[in-house]
């Protein structure tokens, strides 16, 4: 029965191979002999098989190998992603030393990763290039309309709308618009589409509007309380625990609506628990002038005074101030990385501060005229309202500019503006409208669509709403540092320690030991039960104190001999040790 | 007829000899008693001792010359051969103890085949189970084979691009041995092998146990020592704490021998020895080595914190205490002389002569080899001791050298009465560990006991301190001049070129300014600044010491002996950063989140926050990266038995070449404790 399969000649077989393949035919006689086998035996022909079987590792010829794996990471992109510095060698335990080995690698790897990733990030923030003799601010936005697609210049418009000062506010995704005005107009809609979600009028002043967590919710501080309405304007809720508010900013990674009132309270509300989480006065009087600092949610207000100061629901004072002019200010603007802020005063100054570091100025600009308004793109574009014109500056924070990137005048003065992440778009509320236009290179052009999606489908909002909502974070950790929760209290590790060395120079405490029947238990009398009740509180005391020493690791007191005399001994003077 | 007659005679007269030579000596001989007839009756007289057994090869002999009887003969000559008399076997305690130990070593051997398996599967990322992988499917041949497939010319010509490189084969075939067979014959050899080991094992013992000679035991003792005394000095560069471990039961020995009465000339041997002691000078001497054994051995070590030179000097016996010059109470005995000479004899003598010597030579030739080895095993601790004392040393030196500069930090220092400036070095800056500065000083210490660890990282706030301090600070940014542009409504300077820069004439600041905006701002600093200061305690009494009342100005100097200088707090962040106020809070409700321990494995903060510095989420990392960070320790097909690990386990190879032997040494260790507490 002779079922064989052809053995194919592969690229790989070595030549040496096929010749000793072919050197034993098949049909070769083979000889049978009887051999008893012994343990000794079996150990020479173990010996001998591992002779033979000696590994060799095939010898490569670099030569013959055009790519050698995977291209190399270039170092500053892994810079970029770096960790910072891994775990040192102070770990002595060599299971565990092992395993924070292996653990290291991993993250080395995920830092490979996420450079190699960065090929995916195709797109790139365009810019206006012009000749070196004209300049940018000389281009309008009819020629940026005549000059790109007719989508793009579908993003330029005009709203002209009756009542009276309107303030806009962008989407998270840059999806969708949120108008409300002085006068109760308040209306929202796919700004992109133009398709409106709805358009009410609250019939009440409104002083500030925001969107929450999903484009179905949004806020509008009316003139007396917070209403929270629908994407189709139904009211949900009135939130009369807030009133009066001046300045609205939702922080949206701890579920938070941040305001301030007229009064000067400052509230935190937990939207996703209905909870009002910080509310205090910031005894800085009514003001206007707040946005929120996005890298560690900290709201950032100024005031008359020229101060601008930090804070955050879970402190009663302000966490920082700084002093950025003599004057009152006008306009606050901090950068999506929290790296710069920009402030402004009536005396027709503004400063670029480096905020992360509370450090500053980094740059001080006189204008011409006191800006109403700040904005930073997300591309680090800086937009200055003056009244009627926006201008826009590039690269002002970490060298000083010279003159404005972009410079749009309208017919109408400025109540505020926004960027649209992930769109050249600069989307202005006026006295009578909304102005929408573009500002070439001053969105993100790459999108995280686990993080904000533009393009976001019903069903992604909903999965995306439930994760926002498990990686929620507590309001307790707005502070200045938001990597504080990675590091470890030592203050409170250092008392924790003083007190166990405290526990080694007590007395164990005193007990009183009247039991509340004083019935005989169990065969014992008071006084056994008494002895077994202090033994116990020794013991554990004893065993305490033990630990502690365990932990601190103390020197043992040395005690220097003294040469010893024998008998004599009592005649040496003994000084008593000095307390 | 003559000739018998004259044989009679000769005979006759020979007896007669015989007779009158034996009357000579008068012992009575008593006739050994012997048995000629068949009876049941023995008499208690002379009962016949069974001193002379019948030898049965005298039987056979007798046999041997008929040729009837050969074969009987040749069987019973047979029996004898081969009835070896068996030793007496051990008695039962030993033998189960010899039968344990050589079952401990066995199973030692057997189970610690199990330890790179075991240490893999621990230090190893994840496990899956079912351990092994056998595909439940049964192909069919046609199925099988409608697999295999030939390249496509695109692939052809990939390969020639870039020659795919050769998967290197790890596994080996297992050549098929007919295993039974073999399992057999190891297992009968194993077994052999272990019997043959408890047997040579208890041989040994017993002959070992037989020994009286003195000096066996007293080389077998040194021996052990020095084995002791080696183990623990490759110990001691090994694993210093289970070197000190060793040292204390070297020491518990020691201190065990102290405690008994040996060497104390107590013994039987000794009372004998002292009865000839007076007559016999080596006897004397024996004794006189023993004593010194004991007190080699009673000797307390006080030495611990010397060095080796000391040593000598300060095993100074009693004896040394009588010839103390300067000691009036030695000298005033000493003028009655004749009662130490009374005792001063035998051996006693002896020994203060040769303590004597011994002082003077400053060294110990003359003693006896026992004698030598403990003090060298004492020479040895105590350089050991000397060797321990002095890196303690160097690590408190080190300390120091750390706490020079916060030293302001403990609470003696603040309490002392010093005018002193202290300087303001404390640092809670500690939450800063994250910065360059902490892991590079950290990096300098080796291990970081709990306690270290805080004043290892107390160290980097002042350099950091230092690096606030910039003078560029303290310079003003130039303002830069914007030519904006200018609201229609109210533009005077409309027609103005862009290039042009224009000035105001009228500083608009000095319109709006209030003045004391920063003469304010900067108060609130100074009163932020002041308020969590720590005032200065005052603790002088007026008129305590000197006069006290109206008029009387107590005296400066001793009115600010009586201060005691607050502990300076640390800086504050914004010391050197102008007009900036940063609140110095502890937030008790973030404090709850964090974590005020370092865990296990870690010894120093650093690590600990660089252990858990980087995201796993997939919002943070790539996907793949993400599912590689979060995979679980153990993974388990559903639906399959998980067989128990088979002993092919051993020849995986990636279990064979596990060879991190400090895993394997750890975990062995663990199983062997739980091993004793089972016992």
């Amino acid at each position: 029965m002779k079922n064989q399969i052809k053995k194919t000649k592969r690229y790989f077989d070595t030549e040496s191979q096929d010749s000793a393949l072919n050197t034993k035919p098949e049909d070769q006689k083979v000889e049978v002999y009887n051999i008893k086998i012994t343990p000794n035996l079996l150990k020479a022909n173990k010996f001998k098989s591992n002779k033979n079987n000696v590994f060799k590792k095939p010898t490569h010829n670099n030569d013959k190998i055009k790519y050698k794996g995977k291209a190399p990471i270039d170092k500053s992109k892994l810079e970029v992603h770096s960790r910072g510095e891994g775990i040192g060698k102070s770990v002595k335990h060599p299971l565990h030393a092992a395993k924070l080995r292996k653990k290291e690698k991993k993250v080395n790897y995920a830092q490979d990763q996420a450079a190699r990733a960065e090929i995916l990030l195709t797109e790139d923030h365009g810019a206006l290039e012009v000749d070196e003799d004209s300049k940018t601010t000389a281009i309008s936005q009819k020629i940026i309309a005549e000059n790109v697609d007719i989508t793009a210049a579908s993003k330029i418009f005009e709203l002209n709308l009756d009542f009276g000062p309107y303030r806009a506010k962008y989407s998270r995704n840059g999806r969708h618009l949120l108008l409300g005005s002085n006068k109760g107009h308040l209306a929202a809609f796919d700004w992109v589409t133009k398709k409106l979600h709805f358009e009410i009028n609250v019939m009440e002043s409104i002083h500030d509007i925001s969107w929450l967590h999903v484009e179905t919710m949004l806020a509008a501080a009316q003139k007396e309380w917070l209403y929270i309405y629908d994407n189709t304007g139904t009211e949900i809720h009135c939130v009369k625990k807030i009133d009066k508010i001046l300045r609205m900013e939702f922080l949206p990674y701890h579920f938070l609506l941040a305001a301030v009132n007229e009064f000067g309270f400052m509230t935190w509300l937990d939207i996703s628990m209905g909870e009002i989480v910080g509310h205090y006065n910031n005894r800085l009087g009514r003001t206007s002038v707040m946005t929120q600092n996005p890298y560690n949610a900290t709201l950032c207000l100024g005031n008359s005074k020229g101060v601008v100061s930090l804070w955050s629901p879970s402190v009663k004072d302000p966490l920082a101030k700084i002093l950025c002019h003599k004057t009152p200010l006008t306009a606050i603007a901090v950068d999506n990385r929290g790296m710069y802020m920009a402030t402004s005063g009536v005396d027709r100054s503004m400063k670029i501060w480096d905020i992360r570091n509370l450090d500053g100025p980094v740059q001080d600009y006189r204008l011409r005229s006191a800006p109403v308004y700040l904005e930073f793109s997300q591309k680090d574009m800086l937009a200055v309202g003056l009244d009627d014109v926006v201008e826009i500056y590039n690269n002002c924070c970490s060298q000083t500019t010279e003159k404005p990137y972009l410079r749009h005048r309208m017919g109408k003065t400025i109540n505020n503006f926004k960027f649209c992440p992930y769109e050249d778009v600069l989307g202005i509320g006026t006295r009578s409208g909304f102005t929408s236009i573009l500002v070439p290179g001053s969105g993100e052009p790459n999108f995280d669509a686990l993080e904000s999606n533009p393009f976001q489908t019903k069903k992604q909002r909903k999965e995306a709403e439930v994760k926002a909502l498990l990686d929620k974070i507590p309001p307790e950790l707005i502070t200045l540092n938001p990597f504080d929760i990675t590091e470890v209290d030592v203050p409170s590790m250092q008392e924790q320690m003083e007190a166990k060395k405290k526990l080694l120079y007590l007395k164990p405490k005193k007990m009183d030991f009247t039991p509340r029947n004083k019935k005989k238990l169990k065969g014992k009398s008071f006084i056994a039960r008494k002895k077994i009740i202090k033994d116990v509180a020794r013991k554990e005391f004893i065993e305490q104190a033990k630990e502690a020493k365990k932990i601190l690791d103390l020197p043992e007191a040395q005690v220097a001999k003294k040469p010893s005399f024998g008998v004599l001994d009592r005649f040496v003077s003994n000084p008593k040790p000095k307390k | 007829m003559e000739d018998i007659e004259d044989n009679e005679h000769v005979a006759l007269e020979h007896d007669r000899l015989v007779s009158a030579i034996s009357k000579l000596d008068k012992t009575q001989y008593i006739t050994e008693p012997t048995r000629n007839e068949a009876t049941n009756v023995n008499s208690e007289f002379n009962l016949i001792k069974n001193k002379n057994r019948l030898n049965l090869s005298n039987v056979a002999k007798i046999l041997e010359n008929t040729s009837h009887h050969v074969q009987i003969s040749k069987k019973l000559k047979k029996t004898q051969d081969e009835s070896k008399v068996l030793t007496k076997p051990l008695e039962k305690p030993q033998a189960e103890r010899i039968k344990r130990a050589t079952g401990y070593e066995e199973t030692t051997k057997r189970v610690g085949r199990w330890d790179p398996v075991v240490a893999r599967s621990r230090t190893v990322d994840y496990v899956t189970f079912p351990l092994k992988h056998v595909s439940t499917k049964l192909q069919p041949t046609g199925e099988f084979l409608s697999k295999f497939k030939s390249k496509s010319d695109l692939e052809k010509e990939l390969e020639e691009l870039d020659p795919p490189t050769i998967e290197e084969n790890d596994e080996e075939d297992e050549k098929m041995f007919p295993m039974s067979y073999e399992e057999m014959v190891e297992h009968r050899q194993h077994i052999a092998k272990i019997r043959a080991q408890q047997s040579y094992k208890a041989a040994k013992s017993k002959r070992q146990g037989k020994i009286k000679s003195k000096k066996y035991h007293r080389v077998l003792k040194k021996e052990k020592l020095k084995q002791q005394l080696k183990e623990f000095e490759e110990l001691q560069k090994k694993d210093p704490e289970e070197a000190l471990k060793k040292l204390e039961a070297l020491e518990k020995g020691r201190a065990l021998e102290r405690h008994t009465l040996r060497h104390k000339n107590t013994g039987k041997w000794a009372k004998n020895k002292l009865i000839r002691a007076k007559y016999d000078k080596e006897v004397r001497q024996q004794l006189a080595e023993q004593l010194a054994v004991s007190r080699s051995l009673t000797q307390k070590t006080q030495n611990s914190q010397s060095s080796d030179d000391e040593i000598e000097t300060e095993t100074i016996p009693d004896l040394n205490l009588a010839q103390d010059p300067t000691n009036p109470w030695m000298l005033q005995r000493s003028d009655k002389s004749n009662v130490n000479t009374e005792f001063n004899f035998g051996y006693k003598k002896f020994l203060q002569n040769k303590m004597k010597r011994n002082e003077d030579t400053d060294s110990e030739p003359s003693e006896t080899e026992q004698s030598n080895v403990e003090k060298q095993v004492e020479k040895k601790l105590n350089k050991i001791r000397g060797n321990i004392e002095r890196l303690e040393r160097a690590s408190r030196l080190e300390n120091k050298k750390a706490k020079v500069n916060n030293t302001e930090r403990d609470n003696l220092e603040y309490l002392k009465f010093k005018p002193t400036k202290v300087k303001a070095v404390i640092d809670e800056e500690l939450i800063e560990t994250a910065s360059k500065k902490v892991d590079e000083i950290n990096n300098g210490h080796g291990i970081t006991p709990v306690s270290k660890v805080l004043n290892g990282d107390q160290l980097p706030a002042q350099q950091s301190t230092d690096s606030n301090i910039d003078p560029t600070r303290f310079i003003d940014v130039k303002p830069k001049y914007l030519n904006t542009a200018l609201s229609q409504v109210e533009n005077e300077y409309d027609q103005l070129d862009d290039d042009e820069k224009v000035v105001p004439k009228v500083n608009i600041e000095e319109v709006f300014e209030e003045d004391d905006v920063v003469a304010s701002f900067r108060q609130e600093k100074e009163d932020e600044k002041n308020k969590d200061k720590p005032e200065d305690i005052i603790l002088s009494l007026p008129g305590w010491g000197s006069w006290g009342g109206k008029g009387v100005k107590p005296q400066k100097r001793r009115k600010n002996r009586f201060i005691i200088n607050a502990a300076p707090k640390m800086p504050r962040r914004d010391e050197n950063k102008g007009d900036i106020i940063i609140k110095e809070y502890k937030d008790p409700k973030l404090v709850s989140h964090k974590v005020q321990d370092v865990p296990f494995p870690f010894e120093s903060v650093k690590d600990y926050e660089a252990s858990i510095r980087a995201p796993l989420g997939n919002t943070f990392i790539p996907e793949k990266a993400h599912k590689k960070l979060i995979r679980p320790s153990i993974i388990t097909k559903a639906g399959t038995i998980i067989e128990p690990m088979d002993e092919e386990e051993l020849l995986v190879p990636k279990n064979r070449s596990f060879k991190n032997e400090a895993v394997m040494k750890i975990l062995g260790c663990k199983s062997k404790k739980q091993k004793i507490t089972i016992k």
